[in-house]
């Protein structure tokens, strides 16, 4: 098993191994990945596509399940987790930022943030949550719907509503892919401000140098490998890296 | 193949599970329709064939030739035929053999001392006729009746009384009789005539016991001899009958049993089981309708894009015209396969269950077929119709667009509309109930009722569906209130969906209402109007029984604790040329245990030749006190009667009354109805009851109730009729629920993306599974509730038009446990209903219901 040198690891993986299909038509999306995520980092999983990010985001975040290997949130192993612990595992330990369709369309903004909450039946800490909804920016928007809102707007609710629980690892897929640049820009500020202000832990799946760019370390993964990292990334040492890939493929 | 038709069929194989509802609702409809025309038609061809076996070996009937018929009556009374004419029709050249046919009501008493039948058929007796081509009854085991107090039974009546030859029993003609059953008989080659029981007795005990006097018969039944045929028959027996009495050939007498028995039970009993399939295939149609328009709105890129590749409007309409047809088509091919299955399965669970149905194969006419296929395919096509057009109308570029909330529906045409309607209903009920009392149109208010319902449905839906699942957020938190939400999501889908149940719901209301009210009715009329302590009657509904003897009312007086015992019997008349029923008793002692209501005239000297009537009957025939009517009597014998009294109330005693002394002559076979007692001051109700129950031991052991059971006993008929009721609206509302889950998994197949993100951020398979059962029964809450609604108003506008339209005074009862019930099953039934829907929706793989497209 191989651990970083960081303090304390919010979710890691050991021996990842994710295989689809059978015989000859098996694909091994994930082939023995050890990763961690140490807590209080902003992270950045990039790869071609193909490469098995987001299997591993899937997976890590115990949305699915693994071939062989193992998968832990804090100190909780969720391979011997049932499908009701799993989802409470999700709905308390756990935040999602997913590129599209991140909200409930009946629910209004401020439900949709707390949503995880009342799925828990738990209050929620007021204090914290009325910060968040400062930090994104959405004081007076909290009783609209979501299809009156810009997709941008949607995706800091998404933001908003991943961090209510002060869930131990926030897993955001894509999130901007669906946004302008600018749009893009103001979550991943988010999400940044998160980690290094309010002391959050992130793992995001991008395939922009720019989005990847804003985390303080970016994994490079292909063929379900992991091949690459990279402390204190900026967009053109990424999109330089990247093109390597391009180059050997 | 044409485009159209080849794109409907990829589709439809495609989508199969989403027909699965509209293949259902219309396969109970027509299963149902076919099953009930094709029983129809089969009962029908039996019974015909049945009567004609049986009596094949009758070629002339002589019989009085006029009936009296009372209103409500489908046979009329004849006049008994004079036996001296036995003599005079047997010398007529080419009868082989006449006998007379006596015929009477006579009830048997089983071997565990209870009445045999009397619930509905009748129960007959007669003269066991000698010459076994004219007896329609066959012995079967035994021998035929010799000696006095020996009877044959048939055997279907047997085998419920437990009674075996060489028994001893009674029959109640009404008098008790004892006998012995030496012989076991079957009509043609069945247990019986249907379920009606028969005793065949001696001649002589016939005419001693069913006739008024002896030497009359019902009629005379004729064989011809060889070489005369039964037209023949009759020309050569004619000019010898007196005036009055009439000869029919054997087939024309049989025919018109048959289509007695086709009128008064299977004409009724198909038209009752044709209105439920058609309030089935009402609910069906909006189940149907439902499901299309929410399929064209799911397809909607596809058609988009239909139209963007060059498909011409009509083309898109087509093809999903063109669906619906083949849904429609093999539904309703199953559905008459599955309703002449019914028809057969009847056929051999109703005598397992003790109904003698005529063996025979089923009669399966071109009708039977037609009108079932016609009608599945008319409502499915119908239910299509405007979603199909909706379909054609995609523009092309409608592709990309995500589904969202549509709170569309509340327009405000449509609320003007509605309203309209319901203003219109209104007048038209309120005009029906209290302006000019008409049952006809207090029912066009009804049905514009129903219509205003379904096309507020929508604009309603928004606030009930707030109001009713108010509680369920702040009871069911976060879970509450997305079902409600969903619920909310398209009033108009939810209004379609509901408005199938509310259908059904508002039948069952109407019905419960409506005989909680004749309960009510009933009661009052009985508390009302009977003043006396207990009651004596022999229970029965329909032809059956043969009421009480009529010296059990003497025998009752003669008590030291009775006060008064009077009997009601009742005879037929015609009044000034229509008939009527008449009650035959003592009019003082009547008025002593009924209260009568207003008096004009004397009841006490009525004699032999004055009659009292009821204020209603005289106002409508212009009579008053001393005025004189003409009344003809079953014997062919017409007096003129002078008005003495009119009284106020009608309800159990009838609207004429006239002494025995003045039916006398005209009598026929003897029976009171029932018999009022009241007790002498200081008699204990229970000793009274007791010494009663003894004395009518001794008379064929009818019931004594006091008058609170008398009063139930009454209405006893309508809880069993509203049972039957229920059983058959119990499709109906099945229909309806399978609409529910059809739109909910439909629904649910919408928002799967959603679903997905629910389950990623946390909601269990248990949340989901309620969330989806809590929609489920948001929207049965509103279509129960409004069903509810509408069953309890159409139940009064039932009750106050019939009030207005009769004599009667209806009362108006609201039976609140019986509608809680109903509420119950409604909401129950949508908790079912949700169950599947919220499995299959609970099973979803959460990550590819987030990646789907």
């Amino acid at each position: 098993m191989t651990t970083t040198t960081a303090p304390r690891a919010a979710a890691r993986v050991a021996g990842a191994v994710k295989v689809y299909g059978g015989g000859d038509t098996a694909v091994h999306a994930l082939d023995g990945v050890d990763v961690a995520f140490p807590a209080g980092r902003f992270t950045a999983i990039m790869g071609p596509s193909g490469s098995g990010k987001s299997t591993l985001m899937h997976c890590a975040a115990g949305l699915d399940t693994l071939t062989s290997g193992a998968v832990w949130i804090g100190e909780t192993e969720l391979g011997a987790l049932d499908d009701r612990r799993l989802t409470l595992l999700r709905r308390d330990r756990v935040g999602f930022v997913f590129q599209a369709f991140n909200l409930v369309p009946t629910l209004t903004v401020a439900e949709n943030i707390t949503l995880p909450l009342d799925l828990a039946g738990r209050r929620g800490d007021q204090e914290w949550i009325d910060t968040l909804v400062d930090v994104v920016g959405l004081r007076d928007r909290l009783h609209h719907r979501p299809a009156e809102l810009s997709g941008g707007q949607q995706q800091r609710v998404a933001v908003a509503r991943a961090f209510a629980g002060r869930p131990d690892v926030v897993f955001a897929d894509e999130p901007t892919g669906n946004l302008d640049s600018r749009s893009g820009a103001e979550v991943l500020g988010l999400l940044g401000r998160a980690v290094r202000q309010m002391d959050r832990t992130v793992v995001m799946v991008t395939h922009d140098p720019v989005a990847a760019a804003h985390a303080d370390e970016v994994l490079f993964l292909a063929d379900g490998r992991l091949v690459d990292r990279m402390e204190s990334p900026t967009a053109d040492r990424v999109l330089d890296r990247m093109k390597a890939f391009e180059v050997r493929t | 193949m044409n485009a159209s038709l080849r794109i409907g069929l990829t589709s439809l194989r495609a989508h199969r599970r989403r027909f699965a509802g509209t293949f259902l609702a219309v396969f109970l409809g027509v299963a149902f329709l076919t099953g009930t025309l094709v029983m129809g038609d089969t009962l029908r061809a039996s019974f015909a064939s049945m009567f004609g076996e049986a009596t094949s070996g009758t070629d002339a009937v002589v019989r009085g030739a006029d009936a009296i018929t009372t209103p409500g009556e489908a046979q009329g009374v004849r006049r008994p035929v004079d036996l001296s004419l036995l003599k005079t029709i047997e010398r007529v050249p080419g009868v082989a053999f006449a006998a007379p046919d006596i015929q009477g009501a006579g009830q048997l008493v089983g071997s565990d001392g209870r009445p045999v039948g009397g619930q509905g058929p009748p129960t007959l007796a007669g003269n066991w006729i000698t010459d076994p081509r004219l007896n329609p009854y066959r012995l079967a085991e035994g021998r035929a009746p010799a000696r006095p107090g020996e009877v044959v039974v048939n055997r279907g009546a047997a085998k419920k009384g437990g009674l075996r030859i060489g028994d001893t029993t009674t029959l109640r003609t009404p008098d008790p009789v004892k006998d012995t059953v030496v012989g076991l008989a079957t009509f043609g080659d069945q247990d019986g005539m249907a379920q009606v029981t028969f005793t065949g007795m001696t001649r002589a005990d016939a005419e001693k016991y069913l006739t008024a006097r002896p030497g009359q018969a019902s009629s005379v039944v004729v064989r011809a001899g060889p070489g005369v045929n039964q037209q023949d028959l009759v020309r050569r027996l004619t000019p010898v009958l007196p005036k009055g009495v009439e000869a029919v050939t054997g087939r024309q007498s049989a025919q018109e049993d048959t289509d007695m028995i086709s009128s008064q039970f299977l004409t009724l009993f198909t038209t009752f089981l044709l209105v439920f399939s058609g309030v089935a295939l009402l609910v069906a149609t909006f189940s149907i309708h439902n499901t299309f328009a929410i399929v064209v709105a799911q397809r909607t890129r596809d058609n988009a894009l239909l139209r963007a590749l060059g498909a011409a409007r009509g083309q898109v309409t087509a093809a999903a015209l063109a669906e619906a047809c083949l849904v429609a088509l093999t539904a309703s091919l199953t559905g008459l396969a599955g309703g002449i299955g019914i028809a057969a399965g009847l056929q051999a669970l109703f005598p397992a269950i003790g109904f003698p149905f005529p063996e025979g194969d089923l009669v399966i006419k071109t009708l039977s077929l037609v009108l079932p296929l016609a009608v599945g395919i008319a409502v499915c096509l119908g239910s299509a119709l405007l979603p199909a057009r909706r379909a054609g109308r995609t523009a092309p570029l409608a592709a990309l667009r995500e589904t969202a909330v549509d709170t569309s529906g509340g327009s405000r045409a449509r609320a003007l509309a509605g309203i309209a309607l319901g203003a219109l209903a209104l007048a038209a009920t309120l005009a029906g109930v209290f302006v000019t009392p008409s049952v006809w149109l207090a029912g066009l208010g009804a049905l514009l009722a129903l219509a205003a319902f379904v096309v507020l449905g929508p604009v309603a839906a928004t606030a009930a569906v707030r109001l009713l699942g108010g509680p369920l957020g702040r009871l069911r938190g976060v879970t509450g209130s997305l079902a409600r939400r969903n619920a909310l999501r398209s009033p108009k889908r939810t209004a379609a969906t509901a408005s199938a149940l509310m259908i059904g719901v508002a039948v069952v209301s109407l019905f419960t209402v409506f005989g909680a009210s004749l309960k009510a009715t009933m009661d009052r009329t009985v508390s009302r109007s009977f003043a006396g302590d207990v009651a004596v009657s022999s229970p029965s509904f329909g032809a059956g029984g043969s009421g009480l003897s009529p010296r059990l009312a003497p025998a009752l007086q003669r008590l030291p604790q009775v006060d008064t015992a009077v009997g009601l019997g009742r005879g037929v008349a015609e009044v000034d040329g229509s008939g009527r029923a008449l009650t035959v008793t003592d009019p003082v002692a009547l008025a002593r245990t009924f209260d009568l209501g207003t008096v004009t005239g004397s009841l006490r000297g009525l004699g032999d030749d004055g009659i009292a009537l009821t204020r209603a009957e005289a106002d409508r025939r212009h009579l008053r006190t001393g005025d004189t009517a003409r009344l003809t009597f079953t014997d062919g014998k017409s007096e003129r009667f002078t008005v003495r009294a009119v009284y106020g109330s009608s309800e159990l005693v009838g609207d004429y009354v006239i002494t025995r002394a003045a039916w006398a002559p005209h009598r026929t076979q003897d029976a009171d109805t029932m018999i009022a007692v009241t007790f002498r001051r200081g008699v204990n109700a229970d000793a009274g009851k007791a010494a009663v129950r003894t004395v009518a031991a001794r008379y064929g052991n009818p019931e004594v109730q006091t008058r609170d059971e008398y009063a139930q006993s009454s209405a006893g008929g309508i809880d069993m009729m509203l049972t039957l009721v229920y059983a058959l609206l119990a499709l109906a509302v099945v229909i309806a629920l399978l609409g529910i889950a059809n739109t909910l998994t439909l629904a649910l197949h919408e928002r799967t993306r959603e679903l997905g993100l629910l389950r990623a951020v946390g909601q269990t398979r248990a949340q989901l599974r309620a969330m989806v059962r809590w929609e489920s029964v948001l929207v049965a809450a509103f279509g129960t509730v409004g069903g509810l609604g509408l069953g309890t108003f159409l139940g009064w506008v039932l009750v106050k038009a019939s009030d207005g339209a009769s004599d009667t005074a209806f009362a108006f009862a609201l039976p609140p446990v019986r509608l809680a019930a109903v509420a119950l099953v409604g909401l129950t039934a949508g908790a079912l209903a949700g169950l599947r829907p919220a499995r299959r929706a609970a099973r979803l793989d959460v990550l590819r219901a987030i990646a789907m497209e």
